[in-house]
């Protein structure tokens, strides 16, 4: 009887387990929802009394950000950014302590890693109240737009930013002919390679056209002596979108393809320009050029001759390559011979949540941070500059910033933005990525022939941009 | 009249018994409600939110209530449209058996080898046991150091054997078996431990009087120690088979987001990329259900076999 209620007992447990565990899976991803993980370096402002404040929540465009500075003691915004490292919080914090004390109002800057910053933004509005402002990646506006999430800038907005950045900012914020925010850090796609390796390979200069870019990648590629590539001539960055997608698409446009057509009715990145650079790809690997093995870091380390990435990496080259950053180059994006190099660019902005009770408010804030203070550097500028080492997309901030942006580093890539074009702003555009990527990577892997690939690629991203039309 | 105010009695007495049950059953509630609030609030209630999205188109940015209503378009798409959804099932799938398979049959055999009066017995113990308490994203990162392919340990071992070099988690023929080494890696200490309680719980005597009767170490081993091991093999079978059927950290990071080419893809990594990357909640959780049911399935099948040979 008794190793009778003990079988019992352990059927009804395991019985028990099934269930549970089975909805653990859908119990685990609802979850995931409701709860947004802490932020990685949550940094509140000092509290300060608070008391309630009537401001109308704004659905269309008000004409003009509330003037200027009466202080507002008592109110609060909620600020959401991905800059929560220790060095970006030393020089952000105090610019935004700076503008608690100018008006009084409290800022509460909430900060979340980037990967976890997309689920942190739609999961705001299930979790309670959401943030006041957000600062996003360009691509989610499509999203973000189509799900009412944003607030249309006040005009005085929207023409500032039309007449103070440049042309592919402008774009980059932009979405179905409206400007949804001030445009912040941008991100443009060049070659960057290491000197040293180039020069032991015998390759003086580094590549212009995609015919010498695969010569150098096979001339810097190393073998040891047990017939291992010890050395790859070229980084191919794999298992990660934008690594795969950017770099393409930066090539692609340089051999004088299209990515999208200009109405996003559907994509053309199969089209003979981009099978032509699949097709580069693939044979730059299969004749040697390339291990697939190598990774980011393995460019850092000295490992590989020539990549090509954003300038946001300098920071990470900065401390570890081998030489130092002097033994690090930046080049033009090859291009088709005769053809015009033009670099990808992707853009990051700050929007208002629409239904923000404190809408009126979060542009007042927006504009004096992103507005030029004595030194000519608007705020934001000095931030990026100084504190994420990026390159400040408003045109005052550049030219204030000139002596870092000057480094021999950066300069290519501030020098290149003019030719620069913005990252396809459709929607959808993160699952097309993604299955593009996904594609590329089967070509390189010989999974399939570069035709192959990109067909299914362009086959899946043309459903995706039907279901997304369709609403 | 005696029997009169006896009956009586006893009719009052039954009387104050059925007034005294529900109280009783009442305190019985009492008792279970804090489990039952708890598995309401945070199993049952999520399951059920669950399944209703599943019928819905839904980004998680518009309000729940404006959910476009999608019946079984989106059961219909990941079962007949799309591709990957059959692809991430089956390396899940693959993934879950070679495991579970290898897992039970390593850390079984390690349970016996440290059941007997091997020097160091808790030291080996404690050093099997320690990559379960170790974090999958550390064992990761160092795995995919010691796979690299030009100057990781394992290719520099194989080239002191003369062997040659693989590619390991940059092959998509090799991805798979690589990952699977990891996971045997990890889990097997704790199955290990699972199994020497249930070889600990089996009276000597009985081995005892097996060896008198001239059993054999193999013959012990196949019909004593075997079926009595039998509710720690379920137990295993069941959690281990869970576990695989569930797996998203490894493919996460030491293969970089199921890579290459979604060799290692599995379906709870494109659940999250598909909720999460995508914002396509409706399809996500319409595959939550799937696994949810596929898990239920293979789970009831595993008990009915091992139940059956009792």
């Amino acid at each position: 009887m008794e190793l009778e209620h003990t079988a019992l007992s352990r059927r009804h447990f395991l019985g028990r387990l099934v269930v549970t565990g089975g909805m653990a899976v859908g119990a685990s991803l609802l979850a995931a929802c409701g709860q947004p993980s802490p932020p990685a370096a949550p940094t509140s402002a000092p509290a300060k009394p608070t008391a309630p404040v009537a401001a109308p929540t704004a659905a269309a465009a008000p004409t003009a950000a509330p003037a200027a500075a009466k202080p507002a003691s008592g109110l609060k915004l909620t600020v959401l950014t991905h800059w929560g490292d220790q060095d970006q919080l030393t020089v952000l914090t105090p610019i935004l302590q700076q503008y608690e004390q100018q008006t009084g109002v409290t800022i509460d800057h909430q900060t979340v890693a980037f990967d976890e910053l997309l689920k942190r933004i739609t999961t705001g509005r299930l979790g309670g109240p959401a943030p006041d402002i957000y600062h996003f990646y360009n691509l989610w506006m499509p999203d973000f737009v189509g799900s009412s999430l944003l607030q249309p800038p006040p005009t005085d907005v929207t023409a500032d930013v039309k007449k103070s950045w440049s042309q592919g900012s402008v774009d980059g914020a932009t979405y179905k002919d409206q400007i949804w925010g001030y445009p912040t850090e941008v991100n443009n796609y060049l070659l960057i390679y290491n000197k040293q390796l180039l020069q032991e390979a015998g390759v003086s200069k580094p590549p212009a056209t995609l015919d010498e870019l695969k010569e150098a990648s096979i001339k810097a590629t190393k073998k040891g002596a047990d017939g291992k590539i010890s050395q790859t001539g070229f980084l191919f960055l794999k298992g990660w979108d934008s690594g795969v997608v950017h770099p393409f698409t930066s090539l692609l446009w340089s051999n004088g393809g299209e990515y999208a057509a200009k109405d996003y009715s559907q994509v053309m990145f199969n089209q003979q320009p981009g099978l032509d650079i699949v097709s580069l790809e693939t044979d730059i690997i299969k004749n040697g050029g390339a291990d697939l093995g190598f990774q980011q870091a393995d460019f850092v380390a000295g490992k590989a001759a020539m990549t090509i990435m954003a300038n946001w990496w300098g920071a990470a080259l900065r401390k570890g390559v081998p030489g130092g950053i002097q033994n690090v180059g930046v080049a033009p994006i090859p291009a088709r011979a005769g053809g015009k190099s033009t670099p990808l660019q992707y853009n990051w902005l700050w929007g208002v949540d629409k239904n923000s009770k404190n809408s009126g408010e979060a542009w007042k804030f927006l504009q004096w941070l992103n507005s030029p203070q004595g030194s000519g550097s608007s705020p934001m500028g000095n931030y990026l500059t100084t504190g994420l080492n990026a390159i400040p997309s408003r045109t005052s901030d550049q030219q204030a910033h000139a002596d870092v942006l000057n480094d021999a580093f950066v300069k290519p890539f501030v020098d290149a933005l003019p030719n620069s074009r913005t990252e396809p702003i459709i929607p959808g555009a993160q699952e097309i990525k993604t299955s593009l990527q996904k594609q590329i990577e089967a070509a390189w892997f010989e999974q399939k022939e570069p035709k192959d690939a990109l067909d299914t690629a362009a086959q899946d991203a043309n459903r995706i941009l039907k279901e997304k039309a369709q609403g | 009249m005696e029997s009169v105010v006896g009956a009586a009695g006893s009719i009052e007495r039954a009387g104050a018994r059925r007034r005294r049950l529900p109280r009783r059953a009442a305190a019985g509630y009492a008792f279970v409600a804090p489990a039952l609030v708890f598995l309401v609030l945070f199993a049952l209630g999520p399951f059920v939110f669950t399944v209703y999205v599943s019928l819905h188109d839904w980004n998680m940015l518009t309000p729940v209530e404006t959910m476009p209503w999608r019946g079984l378009e989106n059961y219909r798409y990941l079962l007949l449209e799309d591709p990957l959804f059959r692809e991430t099932f089956r390396n899940t799938v693959a993934f879950a058996i070679a495991n579970v398979l290898i897992t039970s049959v390593l850390s079984l055999g390690l349970a016996l080898l440290l059941n007997t009066q091997v020097r160091a017995r808790s030291l080996w113990r404690a050093i099997f046991f320690l990559p379960y308490i170790t974090s999958t994203i550390a064992v990761s990162i160092v795995w995919n150091n010691l796979y690299h392919p030009s100057y990781g340990l394992f290719n520099g071992v194989l080239g002191l054997l003369g062997l040659p070099g693989q590619r390991f988690t940059s092959s998509v023929e090799q991805a798979m078996p690589s990952m699977v080494a990891v996971a045997v890696w990890l889990g097997v200490g704790y199955y290990m431990i699972l199994f020497l309680a249930g070889l600990q719980a089996i009276p000597l005597d009985i081995y005892e009087a097996a060896t008198v009767d001239g059993a054999n170490s193999w013959q012990r081993f196949r019909w004593m120690t075997l079926p009595l091991l039998r509710p720690t093999l379920l137990f295993v079978a069941v959690v281990s088979t869970l576990a695989s059927l569930q797996i998203f950290d490894l493919p996460f990071v030491l293969t970089l987001q199921g890579g290459p080419v979604n060799a290692t893809n599995t379906v709870v990594l494109y659940m999250y990329q598909t909720a999460f990357n995508f914002t396509r909640m409706g399809r996500a959780t319409a595959m939550a259900v799937m696994l949810f049911l596929v898990i239920f399935l293979i789970t009831l099948l595993q008990l009915r076999l091992l139940r059956e040979r009792e």
